[in-house]
């Protein structure tokens, strides 16, 4: 974990604590009162990015874990997300299980399935992983869409919409509660998993694997467990895409999803759960700023919105090689500075420069 | 101890503007979150309709004309009065061909007002299908998969043209009537895609076994430039005809490989590569291809060719090099134009239901001659049942039978 500035421990319990300063619990005390009351307020356009965006939360945690806590690339994080939505899908329309009950086993079997193919990680590293993960990424797609019996094929899968207490959660308003608690319980999940012997174990292995293995972790097991995490999480948020949506079609879970899930953390901060939220956020809102943009000059500056939509997809890749030449630690860093900024403030005191000016 | 800085550059002030500057990168993104999303305008007696289009995805080759067609039928209307002295304001984005945009969008516009809604692709009209029926809003898509039109799986989903199924039925029933000696050997190069797989899936396979057509599908990977592979597939396949459940650029590419591997077959297009496009894409190998065309494009001349091409001609746009899919995209928001106008002129109130009521009054519609007239019914929304068949001579598709019904899968 690192270290911030102008912060000191005298014990090693605030040492451990996930926030232990007021001025964090107060933040984290204001943002979790603008999630209880942005439902309130939004119309459903924006009640619907907020869901997306709770997912992909999900779901970029998961992957963060993966390359960004522990090293090991991957390319299938899209592959992984439609074998939870699958599963889920099934379960709930063929044998009736309840939806949670049904996106906790999605997840389960998504973990057992993203370890499978994490065996590869034994052997191979960097690019030979992504390309083997990038295998994964290619079976799965062809399974979706030519295992007919199973999957429906190239067809949309219908599934009901989730039900508590009697209540069709069918709404972007009612989805949204799930959407959100199930973000937060991700994001707390991976926060204590970060500052457990297996958190520090997957930080080791990506540092330096051998010297891991030296101090005595199981690299092998470390990394399997790695993908197993981070496939029960992209799991999870493929299930809650089956459920938010209704339908399962495999369009929504291709390259590009697993590509966009890389962008997502790297924009957002590697190794970084704050990252994840911020990149997932980024990665959802854009196009769809960009959209809003578009149609605010439509009548102004029709030439201008009319270019636009071809100018997204630059926007997009400028946006990612601005953050990497200028902040590659992501937007997690950017807000790191501006706290530690205005923790130190009015000091901008720096070690051995006291005074000298 | 002494205070710790977690980077140690750069003077204060310097350092001070350089977070600002780099915060208001976030920041600015983040800034638009906050506003936006106003409430739907007071009625200004303007309908509202919502429309996606594809302007830069992996369909935006015909996608762009329609959008054209969509876009100058609304200009079109607000010109001659509107409908029942009401304009047309259109609201539509560009959506990439990506579901989760087409959603993002689809939600936006309702939220607006938008009271029915012009789509584009299988994948996002499939994923969109419950929400349409829910919130009660007509759908147009541009798929034309079989069973969209089906009310009783998509009540308020609409097809203006023969679903592709019935295309690839009336492909098959040319090939089989016209034939000879013989087993016809049918290869169906399609799309890898929903889109691509519809016509075989959805009763094509069968139709195929009982006109006794020996058929076997061939997928087209997205973004391949050689379809070598596929081809000495088809030539050892023993195949005369191939079929194209693609767009045009893929269908071109596919149509100059074969002519250079000197492959002598008939070649087919479903909908969405009957059009000029492949004509100019592919040159001289487009000679004789036959197509499964709904729509007319605009040479054909017919009364709904002629306001298109009267109403291009009075703005400063040109016919040249507008494509079938622009007829298409008229027509079919003309269609729905139609419905509204019904409603109206009963005096009844706009909303998805009294739309849907009207739309399914249309008996033997006349389309302006560009397709065949279109029927509604409460238990079908397959619009249309029949097409021509055109054929490329010299360069330009030219209607090589007349309007020929699909045959009964």
């Amino acid at each position: 974990m690192s270290l911030e500035c102008g912060v000191f421990h005298t014990r090693y319990e605030a040492d451990m604590g996930l926030r232990p300063r007021p001025v964090q619990r107060i933040r984290l005390g204001v943002f979790a009162l603008f999630v209880l009351l942005f439902p309130f307020v939004a119309g459903p356009y924006w009640l619907n990015l907020a869901n997306q965006v709770a997912i992909a939360t999900v779901g970029a945690i998961g992957l963060n874990l993966l390359v960004g806590s522990t090293g090991q690339i991957s390319l299938g994080h899209g592959a992984f997300m439609a074998i939870g939505a699958y599963t889920s899908g099934l379960l709930t329309l063929h044998l009736g299980v309840p939806w949670g009950a049904s996106i906790f086993a999605a997840a389960l079997v998504t973990a057992a399935v993203g370890a499978f193919f994490g065996l590869p990680s034994l052997r191979l590293k960097g690019l030979y992983l992504a390309i083997a993960t990038l295998a994964a990424q290619e079976i799965v797609e062809w399974g979706m869409t030519n295992w007919t019996a199973v999957t429906g094929g190239a067809e949309a899968i219908v599934v009901p919409a989730p039900v508590l207490f009697g209540v069709r959660l069918n709404s972007d308003f009612a989805f949204y509660w799930i959407a959100v608690l199930t973000a937060g319980g991700a994001a707390l999940f991976a926060a204590n998993l970060l500052r457990s012997r297996v958190g520090r174990a997957f930080e080791a292995v990506r540092d330096q694997d051998i010297a891991a293995s030296v101090i005595g972790v199981d690299v092998f097991r470390t990394k399997l467990l790695a993908f197993a995490t981070s496939s029960f999480l992209a799991g999870l948020a493929g299930a809650m895409i089956a459920f938010h949506r209704n339908i399962i079609t495999w369009e929504r879970f291709t390259l590009s999803t697993s590509i966009l899930f890389l962008a997502m953390i790297i924009v957002g901060g590697l190794g970084s759960i704050r990252g994840s939220f911020l990149g997932a956020a980024l990665i959802t809102l854009l196009p769809a700023m960009i959209d809003n943009l578009g149609r605010s000059i439509q009548d102004t500056a029709p030439q201008i919105a009319a270019v636009l939509p071809y100018a997204q997809q630059a926007v997009f890749g400028i946006v990612i090689i601005l953050f990497l030449i200028f902040e590659p630690r992501g937007l997690s860093r950017l807000w790191g500075n501006v706290k530690d900024y205005f923790h130190v403030w009015p000091f901008a005191y720096r070690r051995g420069e006291s005074g000298a000016r | 101890m002494t205070r710790k800085t977690a980077d140690g550059t750069g003077s204060g002030s310097r350092r001070i503007a350089g977070v600002l500057a780099r915060t208001a990168l976030a920041a600015g993104v983040f800034g638009w979150v906050g506003c936006g999303g106003g409430d739907p305008e007071p009625g200004d007696g303007a309908i509202k309709v919502g429309a996606i289009f594809d302007l830069t995805g992996p369909t935006a080759d015909v996608g762009t004309d329609y959008a054209d067609g969509v876009r100058g039928f609304a200009d079109w209307i607000n010109r001659q009065g509107g409908i029942e002295g009401r304009p047309i304001d259109l609201l539509y984005q560009d959506y990439g061909y990506q579901v989760d945009r087409a959603e993002q969008l689809y939600t936006r516009f309702v939220g607006e007002g938008a009271v029915i809604f012009m789509g584009w692709g299988t994948g996002d009209t499939e994923a969109l299908r419950l929400r349409i029926a829910e919130d009660e809003i007509p759908f147009s898509s541009a798929s034309l998969s079989h069973r969209l039109g089906d009310p009783g799986e998509a009540p308020y989903n609409f097809l203006l043209a023969t679903t592709y199924s019935d295309q690839f039925r009336i492909a098959l029933e040319w090939i089989a009537a016209n034939h000879g000696e013989g087993t016809p050997v049918v290869a169906l190069m399609h799309n890898a895609s929903p889109f691509g797989l519809s016509p075989a899936r959805q009763g094509g396979v069968e139709f195929a076994e009982a006109r006794g057509l020996d058929l076997t599908l061939y997928e087209m990977p997205r973004g391949a430039v050689d379809y070598t592979a596929e081809f000495s597939r088809i030539r050892q396949s023993g195949a005369q005809y191939v079929v194209f459940q693609n767009t045009s650029g893929p269908a071109a590419v596919a149509l100059s490989n074969a002519r250079s591997l000197g492959l002598e077959v008939t070649f087919f297009c479903l909908n969405w590569c009957s059009n000029a496009q492949v004509v100019l894409l592919a040159g001289d190998a487009a000679e004789g291809l036959m197509g499964t065309m709904p729509y007319a494009p605009l040479s054909v001349d017919v009364p709904g060719t002629r306001v298109i091409r009267e109403y291009l001609e009075s703005t400063d746009g040109s016919a040249a090099g507008k494509t079938n899919a622009y007829t298409q995209g008229w027509w079919t928001f003309a269609a729905f134009a139609e419905g509204m106008r019904r409603v109206l002129a009963a005096g009844g109130e706009l909303t998805g239901a009294n739309i849907r009521a009207a739309l399914e009054t249309f008996t033997d519609h006349d389309m302006g001659g560009v397709t065949v007239p279109v029927t509604f019914t409460p238990t079908d929304h397959r619009g249309s049942k029949g097409l021509r068949i055109f054929r490329v001579e010299g360069g330009t598709w030219v209607p090589f039978t007349d309007f020929v019904q699909a045959p009964a899968p």
